[in-house]
C-alpha cells in the first residue's frame, strides 16, 4: 500500500444556495465516503497569506479563482495512483462542480 | 441528543448519527434566537449568518467528528457572523454590537430557544400579512425549507413564492413586525392565527401524502413539531392548541394505511387498522384529553373527538357512529359549512339507515353546493343502492366519474357502476 493526497478544490459556490436539509445530505455523503475509504485529513480556512522571499506577504491568500480554492485535504492508503482515482470517483466534492488533485506522497526516500 | 466523543472510526455513525431534518430544525431555531437577539429588522442577516454556519459545519464537521453540543456549535458559529457583519455595518450606522464569543452558554436553554420559537412563530403569523405570507415566512424561517423547497411543496412558482417572500420580509425590515408576545388581550386571537397556519401546513402534507413528494409529509411532521412549541409556552397551552395537535396525530397514525403499495388512497372502511400507529394515536388521546379538561369548545377539539372516535373502533363495523353524529351536530353549530353537512349525512346514514340519509342528500343537493362535487353523488349512489333503487344509483355514479379529472378514481368508480345490476 502507498500513500495517497487528496486536495479538494471549489464546489464552494455551489453551497450558498442549497438548503439546510440539502447540506445535511452532502455532510453525511462526504462523511460516509471519508470512512469508506478511510480518509484522514483537515478542512482549510479560507484565509491566509502567501509569503516570498525574506518573510515578505506576496498576497492576501492564495486566491485565484473561487474554483481554485483549496477547501482541505486528506491522505489515504491505496494500492497505486489508479487504485487512488478509483476510490476518488464516489467524493462527494464532484456533486457541486469542485475537483480533486490526487497525489502520491513519497514516503520511501530511497525512491 | 448527545453525541459523545469517539475515534476517527466511528465517523460514519457520526455523519448520520445526527437526528433527521436537524440542520433544518436547527435553522428555525437559530434564526428565531438571532432575531429576537438582534431586532426584527435584522432578519436577513441572521438567516444569511445561520446559512454560512450550516454551510461552515457541513465543510468541516466530516473530518473529524460532530461537536458535542453541535446545536451549541452552530448558534455560536452563526452569531459570531453575525455581530462581524453589524461591525461591519456599524462604520456606516450608528450601532451597539455585543462582542464575539467563544462559549455559546448565555441564554442557550432549551425554554428560552423555545420562548424565541414562540415569539418568531406569531411574527410570521402577523395580522399585517396574508395567509399566502405567513404560510410562507413560517416554513421558510421556521421550517428551514429553502425557497423551491417551498414551492413545490405548495405546487406554486418559485419565482412567486420567491416574490411573495421578499415582500413580507421588507415588513420585518422596516420594524412593522416585532419579535414579541402580543399583549395579554390580543393573545387568543393571534394563537388562533397561529393555529390556523399550522393547521394548513398540516392539510397542505395530509392531502398529498399519496404522491411521491417527501418533503410534503414533511409538512405534516414540521406542523406537529411548531404545534408541540406552542404548548411549551405556558400562554399558549391553550385548549384549542392541544386540541389541534390531538387531531393532528391522529390523522398521521393512519399514514401508512392510507395508500396501497401504487399509491392509490385507501377509504377508512377498507384500512388494515393494525398498521396504525397506536403510539401517535396514545399520544394523541393524551393531548385530546386534556384538551377536554380545560373546557372550552373549538373546532379542532370536535374534529380530534371524531378523529379519536375512528381511531378507537377495532374495526370499521365497531365504529361509534352515534358518537360521531353527535359530534357533527356539534359542528354544525360552531362552523357550519356544506363540507360538514356532507360528513355529517354519511355518520347520520350509518345510524337512523338509508332512507333518511337519501332524504338530507336531496335536502343537500337543492343547495346547488356540490354540483361539481364527484364525492356528493358516489355517496348519493352508494345510499340509493343500499335502498335497492339501482336506476337511480347508476345515474348519481354516472355524474360523480363525469365529474372526477383523476384517472385512478375514475376507474375505481366505473369497477362500481359495472356491478350495479
Amino acid at each position: 500500500m502507498k500513500k495517497y493526497l487528496y486536495v479538494f478544490r471549489g464546489g464552494d459556490e455551489g453551497y450558498a444556495d442549497q438548503s439546510p436539509e440539502q447540506m445535511q445530505a452532502h455532510m453525511q455523503r462526504w462523511g460516509e465516503w471519508m470512512a469508506k475509504v478511510k480518509a484522514e485529513g483537515y478542512p482549510l480556512q479560507q484565509e491566509g497569506k502567501v509569503v516570498g522571499p525574506g518573510g515578505k506577504i506576496v498576497t492576501d491568500g492564495p486566491f485565484t479563482e473561487g474554483k481554485e480554492v483549496v477547501g482541505g485535504y486528506v491522505h489515504l492508503d491505496a494500492k497505486d495512483l489508479d487504485h487512488a482515482v478509483e476510490l476518488s470517483k464516489d467524493c462527494p466534492i464532484f456533486e457541486f462542480g469542485g475537483t480533486t488533485e490526487v497525489r502520491e506522497i513519497i514516503t520511501d526516500m530511497g525512491v | 441528543m448527545t453525541l459523545t466523543k469517539t475515534g476517527k472510526v466511528f465517523i460514519i455513525m457520526q455523519t448520520s448519527q445526527l437526528v433527521d431534518h436537524f440542520f433544518r430544525t436547527e435553522y428555525g431555531k437559530a434564526v428565531s434566537h438571532l432575531t429576537s437577539k438582534f431586532g426584527a429588522s435584522n432578519l436577513e442577516l441572521a438567516e444569511d449568518s445561520v446559512q454560512e454556519a450550516l454551510i461552515k459545519a457541513m465543510q468541516t464537521w466530516p473530518y473529524s467528528q460532530i461537536p458535542d453540543n453541535p446545536t451549541g456549535w452552530i448558534f455560536r458559529v452563526a452569531r459570531n457572523k453575525m455581530i462581524d457583519q453589524l461591525r461591519r455595518n456599524q462604520k456606516t450606522k450608528n450601532q451597539e454590537v455585543p462582542e464575539r464569543v467563544e462559549e455559546m452558554n448565555e441564554d442557550l436553554s432549551l425554554e428560552s430557544i423555545n420562548d424565541d420559537m414562540v415569539r418568531m412563530m406569531f411574527a410570521c403569523c402577523h395580522p399585517s400579512l396574508s395567509q399566502e405570507y405567513q404560510i410562507i415566512l413560517t416554513l421558510k424561517i421556521l421550517g428551514g425549507l429553502s425557497i423551491r423547497e417551498i414551492s413545490s411543496s405548495l405546487l406554486k412558482k418559485e419565482e412567486t413564492v420567491a416574490k411573495a417572500y421578499t415582500r413580507a420580509k421588507k415588513k420585518f425590515k422596516k420594524d412593522e413586525i416585532k419579535l414579541i408576545l402580543p399583549p395579554a388581550h390580543e393573545i387568543e386571537n393571534r394563537l388562533d392565527m397561529v393555529l390556523k397556519i399550522i393547521y394548513l401546513l398540516f392539510n397542505e402534507g395530509y392531502k398529498s401524502a399519496e404522491g411521491e413528494n417527501l418533503i410534503r409529509k414533511e409538512l405534516c411532521e414540521d406542523a406537529i413539531r411548531l404545534n408541540r412549541v406552542l404548548l411549551e409556552s405556558e400562554i399558549c397551552n391553550t385548549p384549542a392548541a392541544n386540541a389541534l395537535i390531538a387531531l393532528m396525530l391522529f390523522h398521521v397514525s393512519r399514514f401508512a394505511a392510507r395508500t396501497d403499495n401504487e399509491g392509490n388512497v385507501i377509504t377508512l372502511e377498507q384500512q388494515d387498522r393494525s398498521k396504525w400507529n397506536q403510539e401517535l394515536i396514545q399520544q394523541g388521546l393524551i393531548y385530546l384529553e386534556r384538551a377536554s379538561e380545560q373546557g372550552a369548545m373549538n373546532e379542532y377539539l370536535i374534529q380530534a373527538a371524531i378523529s379519536a372516535t375512528h381511531c378507537r373502533a377495532q374495526t370499521f363495523h365497531d365504529t361509534d357512529w352515534e358518537n360521531i353524529l353527535t359530534l357533527y351536530d356539534l359542528q354544525l353549530q360552531i362552523t357550519p359549512s356544506p363540507i360538514v353537512e356532507l360528513n355529517r349525512v354519511v355518520a347520520l346514514e350509518k345510524v337512523h339507515g338509508s332512507l333518511l340519509g337519501v332524504k338530507e342528500i336531496e335536502r343537500l343537493e337543492a343547495t346547488q353546493f356540490f354540483d361539481e362535487y364527484y364525492l356528493f353523488y358516489a355517496i348519493k349512489s352508494e345510499m340509493l343502492q343500499k335502498l335497492g333503487n339501482n336506476e337511480d344509483a347508476k345515474e348519481a355514479l354516472e355524474k360523480a366519474i363525469a365529474l372526477t379529472k383523476n384517472e385512478k378514481e375514475k376507474s375505481y368508480l366505473s369497477l362500481k357502476l359495472s356491478r350495479i345490476k
